[in-house]
């Protein structure tokens, strides 16, 4: 169900990589339990907007960031330590990183950082989360092979498997489609809308009719700007607030 | 105009001799280099074989250098590296993890880097006066296998941090990247993927310091390393002897040795380094098999 206050609310949110401007002024709320859908041609933004979120822009040297972020009803700049905001927040990035231990530890490694060390415990949310992630039937015998020798719809299905280890209560994925086939993206898509029973889910995507399919809401961003966003029906129609949502739905840009 | 990719045109002819000129010059390079290293190691195998047997290699010196073993200096060395590098390996890691997961790309971080660099370019008889300073003088060690030993640490330091960062470098940045996003900390993230997926490198750049230790005669000459001693060392407080030391003794400063000695050291100096390294290979590529990408 979608209730009053807003899972994720970014408020006012800049972001400069080394002067540069990314993302400028943007203000957006995500509410609970939907499935926001972020479009935007390539350097609009999108991504640096997963990064605030949780926190992970502060890796990046250059960038400097204003305004605020809040999940959950906090600023996430309050965390003292960035780790506990970051279990609370599943992140699936465009190529996956099978990281170099087995597809069991893969899935185990972020419940044994924070702490986990319960055999039976750790064994159940591996098989929870390959389960959820569709890979479980693919997977089941091969626990002890390496992450980083399944194939590439495989990987990204088992860094999904493993942003869910800790139970977040929000997902993001980004562009999450581009390294896997058409099939499996739809597998990964079912999957996200059985989630999304209980689990706020971003999903950046370059794909409109993805958008389209998944989302309960859509948002526009065009050079780190947000153009618009609203509910799927507004987006997808003639209806929208601004001009340049329909043409880049329409595929009529530039 | 597309030529045909199976008829030999002047092109592909050109491609072809180019490609075997490059083979051969490359081939014969690395043959000279290997020409006088196996020179080297057969010069000394043929004079130095004469003089070796168990005696050789279990009893001290006698006769004023010119009969006996080298028993005292084999141990002394061990000591030697073993004490050094007890010191250098883990400061050295320790700060090669630092520089290069931690320190912010700011211009203090790129002056120590620079001075590692430079230092370890320095050569090592100004390491030696450096111990001769620091440790036997003003700190009061004394000439001992702990002076000794902290000279030889300090040279070998640069060289030990700047393979760590470089092994350390090697790992993807992606792989961190992913740890962090999964609520992993730097340190859970450096101790369970960065440095398990790096030991391998560091312990290269440890292993070929092994090497030099072993094998450097200025750094300890005056800092711990004894002409001769009629005794073994029995704590780090004690002076040793050691076997460049003992080859640079035998082969300029004492008379009438016989010819196979200094050579039969130099093949005894060369098996403890390699006997040193293989166990640290052997350690390494045990390592290396859990690597997993």
């Amino acid at each position: 169900m979608v209730s009053a206050s807003p899972m994720i609310e970014v408020i006012d949110l800049s972001v400069s990589y080394a002067g540069k401007p990314a993302l400028e002024q943007v203000t957006l709320e995500v509410r609970r339990n939907e499935i926001l859908a972020v479009i935007g041609p390539a350097n609009s933004g999108k991504t640096t907007m997963l990064n605030c979120i949780n926190r992970m822009i502060e890796t990046i040297p250059s960038a400097s960031t204003s305004g605020t972020v809040k999940v959950d009803g906090h600023d996430v700049a309050e965390y003292l330590d960035p780790s506990l905001l970051r279990r609370r927040i599943g992140m699936v990035f465009p190529l996956p990183v099978g990281l170099p231990m087995t597809v069991y530890e893969n899935v185990a490694f972020a419940p044994r950082m924070a702490g986990e060390k319960d055999r039976s415990v750790l064994d159940e949310t591996v098989e929870r989360c390959l389960k959820q992630s569709a890979l479980w039937d693919e997977v089941k015998d091969r626990l002890d092979d390496l992450g980083t020798r399944l194939s590439g719809g495989q990987q990204q299905r088992l860094t999904i498997a493993r942003a869910l280890s800790l139970n977040p209560e929000i997902l993001c994925l980004d562009e999450f489609s581009i390294a896997v086939d058409p099939v499996t993206t739809m597998k990964i898509e079912e999957v996200l809308k059985e989630l999304n029973e209980n689990m706020t889910i971003v999903v950046v995507t370059n794909l409109v009719l993805q958008a389209k399919r998944l989302a309960h809401r859509t948002a526009l961003l065009l050079n780190g700007k947000l153009v618009e966003v609203g509910d799927n029906e507004v987006i997808f129609s003639r209806q929208t607030a601004d001009a340049r949502t329909f043409q880049y739905v329409q595929g009529l840009f530039g | 105009m597309n030529a045909s990719p199976f008829a030999t045109s002047a092109r592909t002819a050109t491609n072809r001799r180019v490609e075997s000129v490059g083979k051969t010059v490359l081939a014969g390079v690395t043959a000279l280099l290997i020409l006088p290293l196996t020179a080297i190691l057969g010069l000394l195998v043929i004079r130095g074989a004469p003089a070796l047997s168990m005696e050789f290699l279990l009893e001290a010196p006698a006769a004023g250098m010119t009969a006996g073993g080298v028993f005292p200096a084999i141990v002394g060395t061990l000591w030697l590296v073993g004490v050094s590098l007890a010191v250098s390996a883990p400061v050295g890691i320790m700060a090669g993890i630092y520089l290069n997961e931690y320190a912010r790309a700011n211009w203090l971080t790129r002056m120590v880097n620079l001075a590692i660099v430079n230092l370890a370019g320095v050569p090592s008889i100004v390491h030696a006066l450096f111990g001769v300073g620091v440790f036997v003088l003003f700190l009061g060690l004394g000439t001992s296998i702990l002076s000794a030993s902290l000279t030889l640490a300090i040279m070998t330091l640069p060289v030990i941090i700047a393979s760590t960062k470089e092994a350390l470098a090697a790992v993807p940045m992606a792989f961190r990247e992913a740890c962090w996003t999964l609520g992993a900390t730097r340190w859970q993230t450096i101790r369970h993927v960065v440095l398990p997926n790096s030991i391998s490198g560091i312990l290269t750049g440890v292993i070929l310091q092994v090497s030099r230790a072993a094998g450097e005669t200025a750094p300890i000459m005056f800092t711990g390393a004894a002409f001769y001693l009629p005794f073994l060392p029995q704590s780090v407080q004690d002076q040793c002897m050691a076997l460049s030391m003992h080859l640079f003794t035998v082969s300029t400063q004492v008379p009438n040795v016989p010819e196979a000695i200094p050579y039969a050291t130099a093949l005894v100096l060369l098996s403890v380094v390699l006997l040193v390294n293989l166990t640290a290979i052997t350690f390494r590529s045990y390592l290396r098999r859990n690597r997993k990408w």
